[in-house]
């Protein structure tokens, strides 16, 4: 058995100090998007846009940081990328969730409806979070030799699906969705222009938080498991 | 011929071969098909005899779940007469391997279509269905090479899970998700009148699908088989 090496307390420490500035990070980016960001046109409602849009750019970049891995998995076969890879895939996963959510309640204030078959991107982002729901499905049902391995290849397959199915449904319906960001920038006044940034800012660091303390967990589990096990063995 | 191609022919054939002799897996297809359209005439609680605008999902429907069946069906002998150990020892490419599994299934798809397709005409839509059946076809076929591309990947992962028979449905239908989508899409612009710029629209993104999943099996699928 070994003492708590420094490699873990420097990794406890950098989960810690990313999730106090995903706090602070949260907390001005709600204060400004709620408080300081002049109101639209359309009412208090519209403020949803500086959580719902943030949510929903952080569920991709979470799914391609999985891609990621998910390749430096098959090349190095170390464990860290495979638990990146899961942990990432969760987090993209819960971030889908949220998303849609958002964009439902937005849908109903809007619309007058939670969910439209002819909004591209709800649809798109249902069958995304389909698609990283049965990741966990493959994953939990796979033997522990080729767990990771099948985990990396779906974790790529599954990004790929991703323009796809954007495609696809785009092309299926006319696009009903508001569009904040198009070919000649983003379509906002400067003040909220700003603060729908900072959104985005806040959203990634809370993504990096979760992901730090979430990666921590599992090497912690590993280590308590491992440690239980080296107890067992000397009782013997 | 190269070697590549000459194993991808012999693994074909290999495939074929087995479904002539046992007729197990296409027929059972082909009669899901059917059965999965007379379910879906009564699920819809009505007698109507044209159903034309709904003729896109009436064909994709019941052959999107056949395919799962089909290429679920295709690793039997894989998995239960270790013919898989024997392909992974022999000097066979990989990517050989899934080439090779994907044209069969292509392949039992195209014969299911040959009755689902004229089925379509006859038990839903009433108007002018036998002009469009060419383009029906066409879109089949990319609709199935696709389908066999992405399948042949996914079950070859799945088939090889505790509970393969659950596991294989919900991993391979959410991502087939896209080609119904435009299976079906590009079934009705003829179907319900000819709409071609549609029409092509989908047909170009089905080229696209199978292009780019076939570009990622084969920077993965050797690692599928790392054992």
């Amino acid at each position: 058995m070994t003492d708590p090496p420094v490699e873990s307390v420097r990794v406890g420490r950098g989960a810690a100090l990313w999730s106090v500035a995903a706090a602070v990070c949260m907390a001005i980016s709600v204060a400004g998007s709620y408080w300081i960001a002049p109101e639209d046109v359309e009412g208090p409602i519209q403020r949803l846009v500086f959580l719902h849009v943030p949510i929903a750019v952080v569920s991709l970049i979470a799914f391609g940081v999985a891609c990621v891995a998910g390749l430096m998995y098959l090349r190095t076969r170390s464990q860290r990328w495979d638990d990146i890879v899961v942990v990432s895939c969760g987090l993209g996963l819960l971030f889908t969730v949220l998303a849609m959510i958002t964009g439902s309640i937005w849908a109903k204030a809007f619309w007058g409806t939670w969910w439209s078959w002819q909004d591209a991107r709800l649809v798109t982002y249902l069958i995304i979070g389909l698609i990283y729901a049965a990741f966990f499905v493959l994953r939990s049902s796979s033997d522990s030799g080729a767990q990771a391995r099948f985990s990396a290849v779906f974790a790529v397959v599954a990004f790929a699906s991703i323009p796809l199915s954007f495609w696809a449904v785009r092309t299926a319906e006319s696009a009903i969705h508001p569009v904040a960001l198009d070919r000649n920038g983003l379509q906002m006044d400067g003040p909220t222009a700003l603060w729908f940034v900072i959104g985005h800012v806040a959203m990634t660091v809370v993504f990096i938080a979760l992901l730090k303390v979430e990666l921590l967990q599992r090497q912690m589990e590993r280590r308590l498991s491992s440690i239980r096990l080296a107890l067992e063995e000397s009782a013997q | 011929m190269s070697r590549s191609l000459r194993q991808i022919r012999a693994l074909v054939r290999k495939d074929l071969w087995l479904e002539m002799r046992t007729r197990d897996t296409v027929v059972a297809m082909g009669l899901f098909v059917v059965i999965a359209m007379v379910i879906l005439q009564f699920g819809f609680g009505t007698r109507e005899t044209d159903l034309t605008r709904f003729a896109g999902g009436l064909l994709w429907v019941p052959i999107t779940f056949a395919a799962v069946l089909g290429v679920g069906r295709s690793y039997v002998a894989e998995r239960e007469q270790r013919v898989l150990d024997g392909l992974l020892v022999a000097p066979t490419s990989r990517f050989a391997m899934l080439i090779a599994r994907a044209i069969s299934i292509t392949g039992y798809l195209l014969v299911v279509e040959l009755v689902a397709i004229p089925l379509l005409g006859v038990f839903f839509v009433r108007g002018p269905y036998w002009g469009s059946v060419g383009w029906i076809a066409l879109a089949a076929l990319l609709a199935d090479v696709a389908i066999g591309v992405l399948g042949t990947l996914v079950a070859s992962m799945a088939v090889f899970t505790r509970a393969r028979e659950l596991v294989m449905p919900v991993i391979f239908l959410p991502l087939l998700l896209p080609v119904v989508v435009a299976a079906a899409g590009a079934t009705h612009a003829v179907v319900g009148g000819h709409d071609m710029t549609s029409y092509t629209r989908y047909c170009v993104f089905l080229v696209g699908f199978s292009v780019l999943f076939a570009l990622v099996a084969f920077a993965t699928y050797e690692a599928v088989f790392d054992d």
